[in-house]
């Protein structure tokens, strides 16, 4: 064998082998519940939740915080059980319950091996339908929130991000806030809210239970309509007001951290909805610009320049306008000229077409990553519950692909002038202001504001 | 479910493990080589570790930034990752895609010194110090498996530093080092790779004997730097340290030197984390959590290691304005009943079922038993132990929980650190 001739090409792929998301099954039960499946029988293993409309944007200003606060109480005691019963039940059928809390929904659920999936629904029907909310477990969560907020205070990376949701919406918004509320919201909660909040939002009609695994849609339905089928009520998305930015001018924030020796950054402005029209060609031009290793702000930041570990730039989807930003933790002597240059990838994917070779990568890597995501039931799920959460017709991931692989580099650049806007950029530094103030005001894109975040974070 | 094994060496050396899998059209490759931190001597703290990231900067045949670009754009994941005992390099791929990764992997087995530069060396190294300081000094708590690891482990042991390295050390590492490192430790026969999804073995198989077959054995390996051996075994008094800062609440973690990784001991020392600590009804959830709240979170886990001695460490989180003392106190509680007495049948019945649950929840990814599989030939020459690790735990006894608590979990073979909110203004209703 010649050994390195042969070796001096990369090697052409074999033939593609076929990959098909599973089929997606629903029905709807008599009191308005949905059941929504994908059976995949690769392993002995289901994937359950439940997505209600009970989400950070169903809270008033008010009592910010009690969707989570809500959620993390369902296993603190529900119908004869006690939380520490609860907490044996689960641990005997090996699951794990997970309740999460976004904007648009929570979720609330578990992975099993099939043989253990009635006796997981059975508790999982406890806890959403009949939870108890003891005082002292309202009391302790309550604790608990408050010091994940005083923690996520002290570190660098969630306090930029905080910083960053607060000067990118306007004040009205429920997007300005952590979804979770903050030290203020939360130190005013108790049981009378949390139990309020349950009855109003998590109920039968509008919601859905998704399945995906060792399941199909009659044995789920079937056991859907045993524990679930005689729970009454509705609760549908909320209203929420018009998503507006906090200003149409570029902001400059540094969130002061004495003695920091690197800088999280956060860069970028009120982003779209999960169901814009563009959403597709987004991606692809996300996927270019920092939605990847090999993208233009990775290449340029890390691999040319060494200012960091790792950037990425990303759009949170949600049911109103997320947002969109570049995120990444820099050397501190080096802040402003990261800032630069972050602002400069952006401007230039709006001023000219990518390379067919970029598009073309880019398409490739999201049409061919996506079955690794999917491996799981727990991340075929988390499909079917963005499916549900955002309206998504069934069909919508066997043609995902198909869809990708055809985005333009014109669809890309009109994306990208449409969507992306350095010149209202919110630019959020959590740093050594004593630092980075100086450079970042030579920069001259706008006034620098220093501030603490105790005090913009209450 | 019982995951297939075939293995073969080729004469280099490598060995190589194979595992067929049809149910979904993805392929994971993955190269665990038999180096890690503790392979690096004094003043060269972090080499491992970034050496591990020069192996992406590009081989004889693969242009700088292109060993990534290549996989992305086959729309595979690609990364690797350094620890004490091994190195580890993996991808998944769309199934057709095999030849590309064993191209690039083995190009850069074989082939990686003609393309290694000083530029390339400088920009790694600037990399690297970043994620030092994103993950650790720029980081609450971010010293934690550093400072334990010191006290935990003696100056001469090669775990008594950490994986990331001091900066000093990474300044200093010089293009002659990186390139020793390689021919010292990048060879087939210190190397295993697996292969586990949708591939046919016999193409797969000439496929390997391809790329890898011509690479030259190494030199062999030099023995491990300063005194992997550690004698006596345990810590011998017990170590504290406490660090003030901006730290919003109070931690405490506990360490301890338990048996390596493959005993006996070892899977008693697991159970005995899982009694501890592994769902709401564990004793330290519901006493320090739940009962008590003198925690707001409290874990207790084993580092799967094989030099000289393992550690099992445990970490409590304080609620905010709690006292990391009581919280310690607490924990220590805990241990002492149970090295008085083990856990109860319905407790072992429980971990037991967690354990497995687990295990099946993560053999679902093909990338988790490809890695699975370099584990175990590397550490024991024994890919088809994927089927039997359950085993080993099914035959732990509570009395074998209990008598390793007793043996090891006491104050002479203990390390204590203690983070403390910096002298907190006083909140004055």
């Amino acid at each position: 064998m010649s050994g390195a001739d042969d070796r001096a090409q990369a090697p052409t792929p074999g033939p593609v082998r076929p990959f098909h998301f599973p089929a997606v099954e629903r029905t709807t039960l008599g009191n308005g519940l949905e059941v929504v499946v994908a059976e995949t029988r690769r392993f002995p293993v289901v994937t359950v939740e439940l997505v209600v409309n009970a989400g950070g944007t169903a809270e008033d200003e008010g009592t910010a915080g009690v969707a989570t606060l809500t959620a993390s109480l369902l296993e603190s005691g529900a119908g004869e059980r006690t939380a520490e019963q609860m907490a044996e039940t689960a641990d005997g059928l090996g699951i794990t319950l997970d309740s999460t809390t976004g904007w648009d929904v929570a979720q609330c659920g578990f992975t099993s091996l099939h043989a253990r999936l009635e006796q997981g629904l059975e508790l999982l029907a406890d806890m959403v339908r009949r939870p108890t909310f003891p005082q002292a477990e309202v009391e302790r969560l309550r604790v608990e929130r408050l010091g994940t907020l005083a923690h996520r205070r002290t570190d660098p990376s969630s306090l930029a991000t905080e910083v960053f949701s607060r000067y990118t919406y306007a004040a009205n918004t429920p997007f300005a806030r952590p979804v979770g509320g903050t030290s203020a919201t939360v130190s005013a909660l108790g049981r009378e809210q949390v139990a309020a909040f349950h009855v109003a939002r998590y109920a039968p009609a509008g919601n859905a239970l998704v399945g995906a695994g060792d399941v199909g849609l009659g044995e789920l339905a079937a056991l859907a309509e045993r524990f679930f089928g005689d729970w009454r009520g509705e609760s549908l998305p909320a209203a929420v007001p018009a998503v507006t930015p906090r200003s149409e001018q570029v902001t400059v924030v540094v969130a002061h951290r004495p003695g920091a020796v690197q800088s999280e950054i956060r860069l970028g402005h009120v982003g779209v909805e999960r169901g814009a029209p563009d959403y597709t060609h987004l991606l692809v031009m996300n996927t270019i610009l920092g939605g990847s290793f090999s993208s233009r702000l990775n290449m340029n930041l890390r691999e040319r320049r060494g200012y960091t570990y790792g950037v990425s730039s990303l759009w949170t989807a949600r049911r109103q306008r997320g947002a969109f930003y570049a995120s990444t933790a820099v050397q501190t002597e080096v802040t402003a000229h990261a800032v630069e240059e972050i602002l400069g990838e952006i401007r230039g994917i709006r001023e000219a077409e990518v390379s067919p070779d970029e598009l073309r990568d880019a398409r490739d890597y999201l049409a061919g990553v996506f079955p690794l995501t999917v491996e799981t039931t727990a991340g075929v799920a988390a499909r079917l519950a963005g499916l549900v959460t955002y309206g998504l017709p069934s069909e919508y991931y066997q043609n995902y692909r198909e869809r990708i692989l055809v985005v333009t580099a014109d669809e890309v650049l009109q994306a990208a002038r449409r969507r992306l806007h350095p010149d209202r950029a919110v630019i959020v530094v959590a740093g050594d202001a004593d630092q980075v103030r100086a450079p970042l005001e030579a920069l001259g894109i706008g006034p620098v504001e220093v501030v603490d975040p105790a005090e913009v974070l209450d | 479910m019982q995951i297939p094994t075939e293995r073969f060496s080729l004469d280099n050396g490598l060995r190589v493990v194979f595992s067929e899998d049809h149910t979904n059209a993805v392929v994971a490759v993955n190269l665990w080589y038999n180096v890690g931190s503790r392979n690096e001597a004094a003043g060269s703290t972090g080499l491992a570790h970034l050496f591990e990231h020069m192996m992406f900067q590009g081989s004889q045949n693969v242009p700088e930034t292109q060993h990534i670009a290549h996989v992305e754009r086959a729309g595979g994941s690609v990364n690797g990752s350094t620890w004490l005992d091994r190195t580890n390099y993996y991808e998944t791929l769309p199934a057709h895609q095999l030849e590309l990764a064993l191209w690039l992997e083995s190009d850069r087995m074989g082939f990686f010194l003609p393309a290694l530069t000083q530029e390339k060396l400088d920009n790694q190294r600037d990399v690297v110090k970043n994620e030092r300081r994103e993950r650790v000094d720029n980081q609450p708590y971010g010293d934690w498996d550093e400072r334990v690891q010191a006290m935990l482990y003696p100056p001469s042991h090669p775990y008594h530093h950490s994986v990331i390295g001091s900066m000093a050390d990474l300044d200093a590492a010089s293009l002659d080092d990186v390139k020793r490192f390689f021919s010292t430790y990048y060879a087939p026969d210190n190397a295993v790779l697996s292969i586990v999804g949708d591939f046919d073995a016999a193409e797969a198989r000439r496929l390997v004997e391809r790329y890898f077959g011509p690479i030259p054995r190494g030199p062999g390996l030099p023995p491990l730097p300063g005194a992997p051996r550690l004698e006596p075994f345990t810590v011998g008094r017990e170590v504290r340290d406490t660090v003030e800062g901006d730290f919003a609440l109070a931690r405490v973690y506990l360490a301890y030197r338990i048996p390596p990784f493959g005993s006996e001991d070892f899977y008693a020392a697991d159970v005995l984390t899982e009694v501890l600590s592994a769902g709401k009804s564990s004793r330290m959830y519901r006493d320090l959590v739940r009962d008590r709240r003198i925690a707001r979170a409290a874990s207790a886990f084993c580092l799967p290691i094989v030099t000289g001695a393992a550690s099992l460490m445990v970490r409590g989180i304080s609620p905010p304005g709690g006292d990391p003392a009581s919280l310690e106190g607490a924990i220590l509680e805990h241990l002492d009943a149970i090295a008085r007495e083990g856990p109860s049948a319905a407790e072992l019945e429980r971990a037991l079922t967690g354990l497995e649950a687990r295990n099946t929840l993560e053999l679902q990814r093909v990338s988790e038993r490809a890695d699975r599989l370099s584990m175990l030939t590397t550490l024991f020459d024994q890919p088809e132990r994927i089927n039997t690790e359950l085993d080993r735990y099914r035959a732990v006894t509570s009395d074998d929980v209990r008598a390793l608590a007793e043996r090891y979990l006491h104050a002479d073979n203990r390390v204590v650190l203690t983070y403390v909110p910096r002298a907190v203004r006083a909140v004055v209703a």
